[in-house]
């Protein structure tokens, strides 16, 4: 067996040109160095049922031992406004906050500090470890916390105040609910006398959501929180509990008191990272690992969806003791990518045999063509959104319903083990965060374990055995990115004749679908070789490459569901969820959308009338009309399943569209999506119903352009039967071959 | 909040009903009749006798045991001594686990010899 966790790491950009340069993070719990080298892929799946393995060793300078060292993790968002002598000379003060917690962990949570760990001086307002909240006022040698005697609510909006007079040296702290619904409303008010600190400690910046740690060396913050901040202020003096509510409450506070050091409004903003002050101090600052912005406050009505309609009741952020964006691991090694190297899927490969198990691991990019130019006609999208939404996805651990979505016992690597060891990684927009809120951000600068070559199939591997088929049949392709194409638009596309998207193109940005649709309108052949394509909307960072967000909002096939009133991007403010939802389903682009998940076994396809048409006749060359189609194959023995995707005129298939084939015969595991079922009733499933089918459709478009769709995932994963002599293959030939050819479709 | 429940499986579980895990044992890969689907998806969906899982060893060709945790977040305990060469090897094994666990009787490992 070939371990793949003894070297583990990220290369970036994931996207690189001749000429430009990809890094190498890289870390290692037991090597200190290990073979590298450049492979361009191939083939990724080593089952030895298919084509096997195969990579391509590229010569670079990196031939040869690279070391290797153990680098740590960080995770947990958190807010920091920086040291200032606003903050360092103040004898008295009161801060308050609407407060809404979703977690408690056991250890406690810091909401809003200026406080050092390590010596345990300065102040904290935080969450202890049973969810009581705590204000601790500690300098000097004096330490005194107030605690409440009830544990928060877990999900509710209170209001939160806290103070510390000079004079008497008096600490006050104070919760109130927000709902006077019985059982939730709850208020306390603490007082307590103490010592004034004759020295506070210096140089600390405010935090919030966690505080500092006061370690040299390790993390930089502590005490993570989890959930959401709306509105803090800060005042000089020390105010009544409905003093300081009277600020919390309005989000315009009087900026001519001199007194009132700091009111934050987070709803700035909200598509970067910056916090800003509304008061004269101007205590601006930075939120740091993504917490999720564009969430709604303790004064959202539910009259507005959308931070962009009603900003003023998204003045929250969500913090998550378990964000993270950028692992930030030092750069183990780079490569420049020389003139004349071709395009297609990469990785650096880093090797070494530890006590007698060869371990291997890779880091994955892609070379594009030189910008401006292309190498080949034809372009293969690489489906980058896909793998960072799938990135380290740990739903199939976490949840309970896959052994049953499979029909069988879950196979995992070994891969998973070790990341099960290594949450710190992060997970995918599939999974929640240990609060239950949904993951919405996926960032590719951190290891992740599944999308590369390793015995996790789904989405990576499974698309390079249409790379396997295109070396087969010695065709010459380009590659390119789903973020090239969102950062570069339909101008990327329009050189190529015939641009081909990859087993499971999920994720799109408005820029990626607007740009196909060019291209499919501007005369380009696009065949589309998946399943449950151009479903979700997502964005890509505004500034920073390699993250994407997602909000799965109230419908589709949802492994989370966005917070009510929290279905919008943060990073732009369109509206995620499913491109259903917004007028442009998938069968808009490609004559086909998802239909239904088959996970238990695939089925075969059968020709329909539509496929003798003499302008669709070229499909089904050198197939006999009762023969089945992609009745083999290393998804479960068929060409169709997995996600499996069908035509529909009031979905958008176009009227010219011709409905070649379909494989309608799902079995009990054919199940279809929630979007597709107007009400509940028995029959649904494969078994029964048509309604979970994958149709095989070609439909002409403007300028003598054309889309031709298979609508399932597994259907690349037949390629190679039978040496690659078969009807899958057969047909995927023709369609490219037909499509090389200028003559209009 | 979306979430799947591990409690809400429910179809009953007779101990009597051999006949059933004999039809698992001849095809465990399926496909099964109605009854059968029902006890499968009670055994799996509930996590009672454990959440089992395997480990690929050897891409399509050998499998190690492995149990996810019942809490998140901690260890998958692996079974290193426990591989099997064929999936259908596997779901039997851990259809005896979940057989034991819901009934408190065992069953016997190769029905073919019995008659019951
Ligand atoms: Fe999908």
């Amino acid at each position: 067996m070939i371990d793949s966790t003894k070297v583990v790491g990220y290369a970036s950009p994931w996207s690189v040109a001749p000429g430009d340069t990809v890094r190498f993070h890289l870390s290692s719990e037991v090597l200190d160095r290990a073979q590298a080298r450049i492979v361009r892929i191939r083939c990724a799946d080593s089952d030895r049922n298919g084509p096997g393995k195969k990579v391509e060793h590229v010569l670079s300078p990196l031939d040869g031992e690279i070391a290797l060292t153990d680098c740590p993790t960080y995770n947990g968002s958190w807010g920091r406004v920086p040291p200032s002598p606003t903050l360092r000379g103040l004898k008295e003060f009161s801060l308050g906050l609407w407060l809404f917690p979703t977690r408690v962990t056991g250890a406690d949570q810091s909401v809003m500090a200026r406080f050092d760990a390590a010596t345990g001086h300065g102040w904290r307002l935080f969450l202890d470890s049973t969810g009581r909240l705590a204000f601790q006022v500690a300098a000097d040698g004096e330490s005194t916390t107030l605690t409440t005697a009830e544990p928060v609510c877990i999900r509710e909006w209170i209001f939160v105040s806290a103070s510390f007079s000079a004079p008497g040296g008096r600490l006050v702290l104070a919760t109130e609910s927000l709902a006077p619904d019985g059982g939730r409303a709850k208020a306390e008010t603490l007082e307590v006398e103490m010592r004034v600190p004759a020295l506070w400690p210096d140089d600390l910046a405010l935090s919030f959501a966690a505080c500092l740690s006061g370690q040299p060396d390790g993390p930089e913050t502590v005490q993570h929180f989890n959930g959401k901040i709306d509105r803090p202020r800060l005042h000089a003096t020390a105010l009544a509990p409905a003093a300081i509510r009277a600020l919390v409450e309005t989000a315009h506070p009087a900026i001519g008191d001199p007194d009132l050091l700091g009111a934050w409004d987070f709803s700035q903003d909200i598509p970067g990272d910056r916090i800003v002050d509304l008061s004269a101090h101007a205590l601006h600052g930075h939120v740091h690992r993504l917490p999720m912005r564009g969430v709604t406050g303790a004064n959202w009505d539910g009259t507005r969806r959308s931070w962009t309609e009603a900003p003023a009741q998204y003045g929250a952020i969500h913090f998550h003791d378990d964000d993270i964006d950028d692992a930030a691991w030092p750069v183990a090694a780079e490569w420049t990518v020389p003139e004349g190297t071709r395009s297609g899927f990469y990785t650096l490969e880093a090797s070494a045999d530890h006590d007698g198990i060869r371990t291997e691991s890779h880091m994955i990019f892609f070379v594009r063509p030189p910008r401006g130019t292309t190498t080949a006609k034809v372009c293969v999208i690489a489906p980058t959104a896909t793998y960072l939404a799938y990135a380290n996805n740990r739903s199939r651990i976490d949840q309970t319903h896959f052994e049953v979505m499979a029909d069988g016992l879950m196979v995992f690597a070994p891969d998973d083990i070790y990341g099960q060891k290594h949450r710190e990684y992060g997970s995918s927009v599939y999974d929640t965060h240990m609060d239950d809120s949904g993951v919405c951000y996926s960032s590719a600068h951190r290891p992740i374990l599944n999308g590369r070559p390793s015995n996790y199939t789904f989405n990576y591997v499974n698309d390079t055995h249409l790379l396997d088929w295109l070396e087969e049949q010695d065709i010459a392709y380009d590659v390119v990115t789903d973020e090239d194409l969102h950062r570069e638009g339909a101008g990327l596309l329009a050189p190529y004749p015939v641009v081909l998207t990859m087993t499971h193109p999920e994720y799109t940005s408005k820029q990626m679908l607007d740009g196909l649709q060019a291209y499919q309108n501007g005369g380009g052949r696009h065949m589309y070789l998946g399943g449950n394509g151009f479903y979700w909307r997502i964005a890509f960072h505004p500034t920073r490459p390699g993250i994407i967000e997602l909000r799965r909002g109230i419908t589709g096939l949802r492994s989370w569901e966005a917070e009510a009133g929290e279905d919008c991007l943060s990073f732009t403010g369109e509206p995620s969820g499913l491109w259903r939802s917004v007028g442009r389903a998938p069968q808009r682009l490609t004559g086909v959308g998802f239909s239904a998940q088959v996970f238990d076994r695939s089925t075969f396809y059968r020709r329909l009338p539509d496929s003798d048409l003499p302008r669709a006749s070229f499909v089904m060359e050198g197939v006999d009309p009762d023969e089945r189609i992609g009745d083999f194959g290393l998804r479960m023995g068929g060409a169709a399943g997995l996600e499996i995707d069908r035509a529909d005129p009031d979905l958008g298939t176009s009227p010219d569209a011709m409905i070649l084939a379909t494989a309608d015969r799902t079995g009990p595991g054919g199940i279809p999506a929630p979007e597709e079922l107007p009400a509940l009733y028995r029959g649904f499933s494969g078994e029964e119903s048509s309604i979970s089918r994958a149709d095989i459709v070609l439909t002409p478009t403007a300028r003598g352009g054309a889309v031709f769709s298979v609508g399932s995932i597994a259907w690349c994963c037949s390629l190679s039967h039978n040496g690659y002599d078969n009807n899958v293959s057969r047909i995927t030939g023709n369609v490219l071959r037909r499509f090389l050819d200028p003559e209009p479709v | 909040m979306l979430r799947t429940d591990p409690t809400t499986a429910h179809y009953p579980v007779d101990p009597a009903r051999l006949d059933l895990a004999r039809e698992f044992r001849a095809a465990p890969k399926g496909p099964h009749g109605p009854e059968l689907r029902k006890l499968v998806h009670r055994f799996r969906w509930s996590g009672i006798g454990g959440r089992w899982c395997l480990i690929t060893v050897e891409a399509g060709a050998r499998w190690m045991l492995a149990l996810l945790p019942d809490i998140r977040g901690e260890e998958i305990r692996t079974f290193p001594d426990t591989t099997f060469t064929s999936l259908e090897d596997a779901e039997w094994h851990v259809f005896r686990i979940r057989w034991k666990a819901h009934t408190g009787q065992d069953l016997p490992e190769d029905f073919s010899d019995t008659d019951a």
